[in-house]
């Protein structure tokens, strides 16, 4: 129990939550441009033009085969420096993150716009509606109730691999967690599960509410 | 699409006039139809009866656009509106004008209501986004159908939280707020539970009686009888027999294939009560 004590020295919280603002940062940025960029994936991947579906299909296996960290590695090392672009360690993370989040986001988005009945878009095109009229006030928002499960398994999964940025040497909150640990490595040796178990609780409070959102919306979308 | 159609030159009493009509399906061996024509008169109704897989819902999918035709002409009030030629098998939904789309109503089989939209929502949403009609007057009108078809008290159901026969009411409502040409209706009673067919065959009844041009598809033969102007048996994708007097069809059909096509329901009405008493109860309106 003795261990328990890092966690009252001070600082250690606000570092720690410091941490936490640098990951979910990462991530809600990531999940929000993930959004519109899965949306126009999906969509591009239910298009019947044979050019836009083998693009779509390269990408989209690309990023799969790619492990995360491969594809972290190759944005911040490679491609930015390559291009010379000026970007951190924290813009190749969110740059990463938005790639993978709209090709998976993408892929569901497709799945879920190819579910819905043959015969909403018939009904909507004999009320004459126009297609894009079809798509934004019919087809659409049922498909955003069945993408909802998927898209928060999604966000959670991206708010998790957050933590890989710290290879990249960003000081997200698994970073200030190993930051603490080593500083306090003589006096508390048995801190480390301490300062984990917080981080842990820490991810879940973050990851918690976005299941029980949904939850609740695919409660109330059952039946529609 | 108007400036490149042609007047017929008919006569204004032709709602609808299918001439030598041919549809093939992408990769099936033979045409669904060779060529059939016929036409609805405005303001009556013409029933197609037939056996399943006849061509009855190809039929009104193609006059609705919803399949593109392979030769023969579709006119609407005298305006041919589609002209088939072969090898479009495969193009989709016809290329029509969002005004000409509206002059059909249709109402599928299965339920069709957009699950994200309430009963309103449902019914005003082509009159707002299409016709950009005023918000208040197409709500007092909607409201209004669904009086006619007594649902007013559902206006704000969502669709799941209604019956499968208060569903297809307010298909037909949403089709009618459109004022369209012609109402084209593909067995709309043949998903629901029997206790629910009456109450919607009930409102098209009315529909009939209110001068509504009428294009039905339906199994449901004491309906048919009582509502039918004109009648055609379809079968093979061939027009086997048709009649201007649906009484005389009903009860002296001229063809071999129309007397085997009536008697097989005959049993089924002879043992079903339930179709006995809806015979009577269309029988006596
Ligand atoms: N999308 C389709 N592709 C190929 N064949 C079809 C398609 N739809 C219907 N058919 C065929 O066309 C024929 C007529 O079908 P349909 O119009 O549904 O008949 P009905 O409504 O009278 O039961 C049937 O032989 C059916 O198998
Ligand atoms: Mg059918």
């Amino acid at each position: 129990m003795q261990g328990a004590n890092i966690l009252l020295e001070p600082g250690v919280f606000p570092r720690l939550l410091q941490g936490l603002w640098v990951t979910i940062w990462i991530a809600a940025v990531s999940v929000a441009l993930s959004v519109p960029v899965g949306l126009v994936c999906g969509w591009l991947m239910t298009l019947r033009n044979p050019v836009i579906r083998f693009v779509m299909r390269v990408y989209l296996d690309f990023i799969r085969i790619m492990p995360q960290l491969a594809l972290l590695f190759i944005a911040y090392y490679g491609i930015a420096r390559a291009w010379n672009w000026n970007l951190d360690a924290t813009g190749a993370c969110v740059l990463v993150f938005i790639l993978w989040g709209g090709a998976e986001l993408g892929d569901l988005t497709r799945g879920a716009l190819q579910s819905i009945p043959e015969v909403q878009h018939e009904t909507a095109y004999m009320l004459g509606l126009s297609n894009w009229q079809a798509f934004i006030h019919v087809i659409l928002p049922q498909a955003v109730r069945r993408l909802l499960p998927g898209s928060v398994n999604l966000a959670t999964r991206i708010v998790k691999t957050t933590s890989l940025a710290v290879l990249l040497g960003v000081v997200e909150v698994i970073k200030v967690g190993q930051q603490i640990i080593d500083a306090n490595r003589f006096q508390y040796p048995t801190g480390t599960l301490w300062v984990y178990g917080v981080i842990f609780l820490m991810y879940f409070i973050v990851c918690w509410p976005l299941s029980l959102v949904a939850h609740a919306l695919e409660k109330r979308w059952a039946n529609d | 699409m108007t400036e490149t159609t042609e007047r017929t030159g008919r006569d204004d009493t032709i709602a609808l006039k299918v001439t030598d009509l041919k549809k093939h399906y992408a990769d099936a061996e033979r045409n669904v139809f060779d060529g059939i024509s016929f036409e609805v008169p405005k303001g009556k109704v013409l029933v197609i009866v037939g056996p399943s897989g006849s061509g009855k819902s190809t039929l009104l999918r193609a006059i609705a656009g919803l399949e593109p035709i392979q030769g023969g002409t579709i006119a609407l009030d005298g305006t041919v509106i589609e002209t088939g030629r072969p090898g479009n098998e495969k193009s989709g939904r016809v290329k029509r004008s969002e005004e000409l789309r509206t002059k059909f109503g249709m109402v599928f089989q299965s339920y069709d209501l957009f699950p994200n939209k309430d009963v309103l929502g449902n019914i005003t949403m082509a009159p707002l986004l299409v016709q950009k009609r005023k918000k208040d007057e197409v709500e007092r009108e909607a409201l209004e159908l669904l009086e006619r078809v007594h649902l007013a008290d559902r206006a704000h159901a969502k669709p799941h939280e209604l019956s499968g026969g208060q569903r297809q009411r307010v298909a037909i409502c949403r089709a009618l707020i459109l004022h369209p040409e012609i109402l084209l209706l593909d067995e709309i009673t043949a998903a629901l539970d029997p206790e629910m067919v009456h109450e919607v065959l009930e409102v098209v009844v009315e529909l009939a009686d209110a001068g509504q041009t009428m294009l039905i598809v339906t199994h449901e033969m004491s309906f048919a009888r009582a509502i039918a102007d004109r009648v055609i048996l379809l079968a093979d994708g061939r027009i086997e027999e048709r009649s201007a007097d649906a009484e005389e069809f009903f009860t002296h059909p001229k063809t071999e294939r129309a007397r085997e096509f009536l008697h097989s329901f005959d049993f089924v009405r002879h043992r079903d009560a339930q179709a006995e008493r809806e015979l009577r109860e269309f029988d006596a309106q």
